[in-house]
């Protein structure tokens, strides 16, 4: 039985319907979890190397075995945010002559198939056989190895368990997500070691090494109470995600700017109430910390902007790249609706621009907490939101009257390629090359202020033209609309 | 109020629409009929300005739709959920549309009195979103929005679809009264022959996209109809 349900899984991968448009964007996926997959064997067996790189006085075990629950603490918090509940899938056996407890075992089964559950294998194991195994005995090793299965295998059913048992997903998100940053920051601080105890933890299962067992226990205990928890309520509305009751709202601020603002305000309910929406501006927040990655402080004295420039459009300009990309898409299941009502197309437009506006600048004005680094950034970072409200709007705007792909809301954002099509990869081009060439003479001139300006420069006067570029992404738009229109209802 | 005029749309090269001329004359109720593939919900389209005819054209009180959006000011229609805004309230969506013509808040809360019968308590204040309602509550939804914006043309593509039939009988009267009141136009396309022939006064049988019979309705024609499509 499980294996039919397992070839009908293969089955549905295979066979569905937006897969076989977009094989593009699978090989391209493919190709990211190949990077994973290998930047996880290359850790995995280099480990023993870049522990000594890094850590040139420390005991590499002592680090490795540090490393391990910190390493599954993060894993949960991303879990709770990308790990998918796998429930809807059950829906067609439910009313066959099929026992509750063989659905449960496939659920259960199926959970196992996921990236997340690949990954640290990968990164823990090789060490775990060259090094632990190699100094400790084979027992150990093999302990360890089943350390780490079990680690993940808790890991995936308590993350599962949670997701059912809660309620409201993103007040118990930030709840996880605050949890292990309250113990990164105790560990950073050195008041509670979360590597200390990790290390404590190993070394105990070096010296008594079937104590790794204690892992398998708990990770048995979590997915009894997971089946157990299944077994009881095996009705799908119960598993999917929870309702609250669901109120009408308004949004005042919006309302001065009169039919512009209607149309925003139906637009920012969409964003609101739709999973991937939602997902897009998570991400928007967590592109924040791009700066700490790609901003160098001897960047910054040497006035490097055009190194840093790449990171700082996009962070002030993530909102139009994430939410711009699937334009008009986004509204794809009402798309006849909004044409045959009586909108002003014009209205349409401006609604999309004063939502980029306003989400353009709340996420610069919160960027700029990087002006403690150094005020020059926060120059740049102008530059940068001048050229996104002013010109990136317009791209990406108008490549969105190319988009004719339907976009499915109720999946989440991440690893999700439903609705990516040629415009999403081509969009990024002139958005990214057009600050780019401005900046590039002054540059080379070694004026990198005057750069800075003239992107600025650029951004100001594109943003005056406005009703300009607004009567062209009409005109457009009035062109194209039975195309997209067609496109959207497939 | 509509004339069609030479209307033709094929996809890949099967001709879905080619209808040479047909007059609507406005206070008309008018039923579509004709099996699946038959066209009706294309034409509709085309009516409706969402799909451009290969050739041909739809005049709308002398004005061709696809020109300019004149015809939105007295048109209402409904074809099927996806003119729905499916993640607003019911409340919300009213409001919205409302707010197009120009009603209020109040003016909105106020029409919607009249049709506590028809949403017989399912619809207003359930604390869903529209797309948590079943299809039957969906429709309800959509054909009192577009009655709401108090039409001269009204489009709906099969409205008993999914209805309850008490819900199919509470149309039926609504759509008679208003064409009694207020010379309201309705294009109805239905599988159900007994509601056409009930409610329509003017019967369009297609077929293929062709227009095959086109006939006021009498006390024969119920037979009529279900003679041919027995065949």
């Amino acid at each position: 039985m499980l294996s039919t349900f397992l070839s009908h899984q293969w089955k549905d991968f295979w066979r569905s319907r937006n897969k076989a448009g977009s094989i593009a964007a699978q090989i391209l996926l493919g190709f990211f979890m190949l990077y994973f997959l290998v930047a996880a064997i290359g850790l995995g067996f280099g480990m023993s190397y870049l522990i000594q790189e890094f850590f040139p006085s420390k005991n590499v075990i002592v680090i490795f075995n540090g490393f391990i629950l910190y390493y599954f603490l993060f894993d949960l918090g991303i879990r709770t945010q990308m790990q998918e509940l796998p429930t809807l899938s059950i829906i067609p056996y439910l009313h066959l002559n099929i026992s509750k407890k063989t659905i449960v075992n496939f659920l259960n089964i199926k959970s196992l198939f996921s990236f997340f559950n690949l990954l640290p294998l990968f990164i823990f194991i090789p060490f775990s056989i060259i090094k632990i195994g190699t100094t400790y005995g084979a027992i150990t090793g093999i302990m360890y190895i089943v350390s780490i299965l079990s680690l993940t295998v808790f890991n995936n059913y308590l993350v599962l368990y949670l997701k059912r048992k809660s309620i409201n997903n993103i007040a118990y998100f930030g709840l996880i997500i605050g949890f292990v940053a309250v113990f990164a920051g105790l560990d950073y601080y050195n008041i509670v070691s979360v590597r200390a105890a990790s290390n404590f933890i190993f070394m105990t299962v070096v010296k008594y090494p079937f104590l790794g067992l204690a892992f398998t226990l708990a990770a048995g205990i979590i997915f009894f109470i997971n089946s157990i928890y299944l077994r009881t309520n095996l009705y799908t509305e119960e598993l999917s995600t929870k309702d609250d009751k669901k109120v009408s709202t308004d949004y005042a601020f919006l309302n001065r700017y009169g039919k512009v603002g209607e149309l925003a305000a139906l637009e920012l309910k969409l964003i609101l109430r739709h999973k991937r929406s939602r997902g897009s501006i998570f991400m928007g927040f967590a592109f924040l910390a791009y700066g700490f990655i790609f901003y160098k402080a001897p960047m910054i004295a040497k006035d490097e902007f055009g190194k840093m420039l790449f990171a700082a459009l996009f962070m002030t300009g993530i909102t139009i790249i994430s939410y711009g990309q699937f334009m008009f898409a986004w509204q794809s299941t009402h798309f006849d609706g909004l044409l045959v009502n009586k909108i002003d197309f014009k209205n349409f437009i401006k609604a999309k621009f004063l939502l980029f506006t306003i989400s353009c600048t709340i996420i610069t004005l919160l960027a700029s907490f990087y002006g403690f680094m150094s005020y020059k950034l926060l120059l740049m970072h102008l530059a940068a939101y001048l050229y996104n409200i002013g010109f990136a709007t317009v791209i990406v705007l108008y490549f969105a009257t190319m988009n004719y792909k339907r976009l499915d809301l109720t999946k989440g954002a991440s690893f999700n390629w439903q609705g990516v099509g040629a415009t999403q990869w081509i969009l990024g081009l002139p958005f990214i090359l057009v600050p780019v060439f401005i900046y590039l003479p002054f540059g080379i001139l070694n004026k990198p202020y005057w750069g800075l300006a003239a992107i600025a420069i650029f951004g100001l006067i594109t943003l005056l033209m406005r009703n300009f570029w607004i009567n062209l992404l009409v005109k457009r738009f009035e062109k194209q609309r039975y195309k997209i229109a067609e496109g959207f209802r497939e | 109020m509509l004339e069609i005029k030479q209307l033709k749309k094929s996809y890949g090269g099967r001709t879905v629409v080619d209808i040479k001329s047909l007059n609507i004359r406005a206070g008309e109720t008018v039923g579509l009929v004709g099996n699946n593939g038959a066209g009706k919900t294309t034409m509709f389209r085309m009516l409706l300005d969402l799909i451009r005819p290969d050739s041909g054209e739809v005049l709308s009180k002398d004005q061709n739709v696809a020109n300019n959006d004149h015809w939105k000011d007295y048109t209402a229609s409904y074809l099927d959920e996806g003119f729905l805004i499916d993640y607003l309230t019911p409340e919300e969506y009213f409001i919205f549309i409302g707010g197009l013509h120009h009603l209020s808040v109040a003016d909105v809360a106020d029409y919607l009195k009249q049709y506590d019968e028809f949403f017989n308590g399912e619809i207003l204040n359930r604390g869903k979103y529209i797309r948590d309602f079943s299809k039957g509550n969906q429709n309800k939804v959509g054909i009192a929005a577009a009655l709401m914006q108090k039409p001269e043309l009204l489009v709906l593509d099969e409205p008993f679809a999914n209805l309850d039939p008490t819900t199919q009988i509470r149309l039926k009267t609504l759509i008679k009264s208003l064409k009694a009141t207020h010379r309201l136009t309705t294009l109805i396309s239905s599988h159900d022959l007994n509601h056409v022939t009930d409610v329509c006064d003017r019967i369009i049988l297609l077929e293929k996209g062709l227009v095959i019979k086109d006939f006021h309705t009498d006390e024969n024609t119920l037979k009529e109809l279900e003679a041919y499509f027995a065949e």
